[in-house]
C-alpha cells in the first residue's frame, strides 16, 4: 500500500491508499478520482490514462517502454517529458507519497 | 460445505449466490469440481490481473482451455511475447483507428433491424447473429458477400459451440472440438486467400507480419486468428443478448435510452458489469501464493470470476441493482490489466449504434419468458435465445 496523490487540472488533490502491484490508473478508477479514463483497461491500448510525474521522482520509475512511447504520441493533451500513462506504472513501496498531475484532457 | 461448480446449469442460470458466499466466507477458494481455486473479489481479481508474472496466461485462459490453443494467442501468452504479438493487432482495434467502421456498422444495423418490422414475437439472437457475424466480416476482412467461403450463420454456430462445454464430463465435448477445428479449418483458408492476394485488412496485415524481424509462426498466425474470430462473434453476440436481457428485464432503464440514446454509453457499460458475458477466466500460478489464510502452489490454476468482482459490494455499493446513472468506472466487463479485451472499443461502438437502430423499430418490448436457456459455459454467460414481445 502506497499514498498516491492525484492533483486534477484545475488544481484539486486527492490522496489515496493504493494496493501495492496495482497501476496508478488503477488506483484513480477504482477510488472515483475522475481525470483518468483509461478506457482500454490497463493494455496500453488507448492513452486515455495519460498524466505527468512529479519531475523530480520521474528517475525512481522504470522508463517507459517502446509501447508506452508510442502510445503517449496520441495522448490529447500536451505531451511534457515528464509524461507518462499511469496504466503502466505499478505502485511499489518506493512509489509512496507519489504526486501527479493530470492532464487538461484525455481525449 | 461450500460449493462451486462453474460446470453446473445452475451457475449458467445464475452465478451471483454462489459468488456471493464465496466472497464472503471464502474468498480463496478451492473448487473440487473446478479443480482449481476461485478469487471472487475485486481487489483480489485485479490485483491476479495485474501480475502476470505470477498469474501466467501461458497455460490457457479459458476455463476449458481448446487442445494445443495454449502459448500462440493473445490471451494465451505473457509479456514480452504476448506485447509484441498484441502490438500487431492492437491498431486496428484502437478506437481513433475504428471511425471508418462507423457507417458500414450503422447500414448493417439498419438492415438487420428492418428484418424486425412488423413481428409481435421475435428471438433476439436473431437481430443479435445477423448484426455480430457482418460487423466481424467488416473489422476482420473476412470474405463476405460474393466473395464469401461459407455462410454467416454457419460461422456464428461454430463460434457458439466451440466455447462451450460438456456439464457432465466437465470438458468440451466431440461437437466443441468439432467446432473449434471448423473454425481453425476455417481461419487457415481466409489467411491462404488473403496471403494469396493481400488486401488492406487486419488478416493479410497479421498473416504476412514479423515480430523483430521474426516472423509470426504459423501456429500464433492460425491460432490468433481463429481466436479473434472467435470472441468476436460469440463475445460480441453474447454481451448483446445480455444488454437486450437487461433491457427487457428492466422497464425504466429501457425507456430512458429510448428517450435518450444517449445514456446508452453509460447503459453500455453498467451491463458490462452487471451482466458480465465473460464470467470467469483462469490463470496458472508461477509461484505459492498465500492469499486469505490459503496457499495456493506454484502450478494451481486459478479462476479470476470477474462476474463476481463486477458485484463485490466492496467496491460497487448495492451491487445487484442495474442502475444505469452508476457509471462503474474500473469494472472488470472486458477483464484488466494487459490482456484487457482487445475488441472493447470495437464492443462498445457495435453495441450503442447497434441498439440505437434497433430501439428505431422496436422501442417497446419485455421479456417472453421468465427462464431462459443458459449456454452451457465454464467462461461465458448469455442465454442461448430471448424471445422479446413487441408492445405497441
Amino acid at each position: 500500500m502506497a499514498k498516491i496523490t492525484y492533483v486534477d487540472w484545475g488544481g484539486r488533490s486527492t490522496t489515496v491508499d493504493v494496493a501495492n502491484g496495482w497501476s496508478l490508473m488503477q488506483g484513480a478508477v477504482s477510488n472515483g478520482v475522475e481525470g483518468i479514463v483509461g478506457e482500454c483497461g490497463g493494455s496500453c491500448a488507448c492513452a486515455t490514462c495519460h498524466c505527468y510525474v512529479d519531475p523530480e521522482r520521474l528517475a525512481e520509475l522504470p522508463a517507459p517502454d517502446d509501447n508506452e512511447l508510442t502510445m503517449l504520441d496520441l495522448a490529447a493533451a500536451e505531451v511534457r517529458p515528464n509524461s507518462r500513462l499511469s496504466c503502466r506504472i505499478n505502485v511499489s513501496p518506493t512509489t509512496e507519497g507519489l504526486v501527479v498531475h493530470l492532464p487538461e484532457t484525455q481525449g | 460445505m461450500l460449493h462451486f461448480d462453474p460446470y453446473s446449469p445452475a451457475v449458467d442460470a445464475d452465478p451471483f449466490p454462489y459468488y456471493k458466499r464465496l466472497r464472503d466466507e471464502a474468498p480463496c477458494f478451492w473448487s473440487e469440481e473446478a479443480q482449481m481455486w476461485v478469487l471472487s473479489r475485486y481487489a483480489d481479481i485485479v490485483s491476479a490481473g495485474q501480475d502476470w508474472r505470477t498469474y501466467s496466461s501461458a497455460s490457457g485462459n479459458l476455463m476449458t482451455e481448446l487442445p494445443n490453443r495454449a502459448g500462440a494467442t493473445l490471451g494465451t501468452t505473457d509479456p514480452p511475447r504476448h506485447d509484441r504479438l498484441r502490438a500487431l493487432v492492437q491498431y486496428a482495434f484502437m478506437k481513433r483507428n475504428l471511425e471508418g467502421l462507423a457507417e458500414p456498422i450503422r447500414a448493417i444495423a439498419k438492415r438487420a433491424a428492418e428484418d424486425l418490422r412488423g413481428e409481435t414475437t421475435f428471438d433476439f439472437k436473431d437481430f443479435s447473429a445477423k448484426f455480430t457475424v457482418r460487423v466481424l466480416m467488416a473489422a476482420l476482412g473476412l470474405p463476405s458477400g460474393e466473395e464469401a467461403i461459407v455462410d454467416e450463420d454457419t460461422v456464428r454456430e461454430k463460434a457458439v459451440l466451440m466455447v462451450q462445454s460438456d456439464p457432465r464430463t466437465r470438458s468440451k465435448g466431440p461437437e466443441h472440438l468439432a467446432a473449434f477445428e471448423w473454425m481453425r479449418d476455417y481461419a487457415a483458408k481466409v489467411i491462404a486467400i488473403r496471403r494469396a492476394a493481400p488486401r488492406n485488412d487486419l488478416i493479410s496485415n497479421f498473416a504476412s507480419a514479423e515480430i523483430d524481424g521474426d516472423r509470426l509462426d504459423e501456429r500464433e498466425v492460425l491460432l490468433t486468428t481463429t481466436t479473434l474470430i472467435m470472441a468476436g462473434v460469440e463475445s460480441l453476440g453474447g454481451y448483446m443478448m445480455m444488454f437486450a436481457y437487461n433491457l427487457a428485464s428492466f422497464p425504466e432503464a429501457r425507456e430512458a435510452v429510448v428517450m435518450n440514446p444517449e445514456w446508452l454509453a453509460n447503459a453500455v457499460e453498467e451491463s458490462l458489469r452487471f451482466n458480465t458475458s465473460a464470467q470467469r477466466f483462469r490463470r496458472r500460478l508461477m509461484r505459492d501464493v498465500e492469499l486469505h489464510g490459503q496457499t495456493m502452489i506454484e502450478g494451481d490454476f486459478v479462476c479470476l470470476a470477474y462476474g463476481s468482482a463486477n458485484r463485490d459490494e466492496r467496491q460497487y455499493p448495492d451491487p445487484d441493482r442495474y442502475d444505469i446513472a452508476r457509471k462503474p468506472r474500473g469494472h472488470l466487463g472486458f477483464g484488466g490489466g494487459v490482456h484487457a479485451c482487445l475488441g472493447a472499443s470495437i464492443a462498445r461502438i457495435a453495441t450503442k449504434i447497434a441498439f440505437e437502430e434497433f430501439h428505431k423499430v422496436v422501442p417497446n418490448y419485455s421479456r417472453v419468458a421468465d427462464q431462459l436457456p443458459w449456454m452451457p459455459s465454464s467462461t461465458f454467460r448469455s442465454p442461448l435465445a430471448l424471445e422479446l414481445a413487441v408492445h405497441s
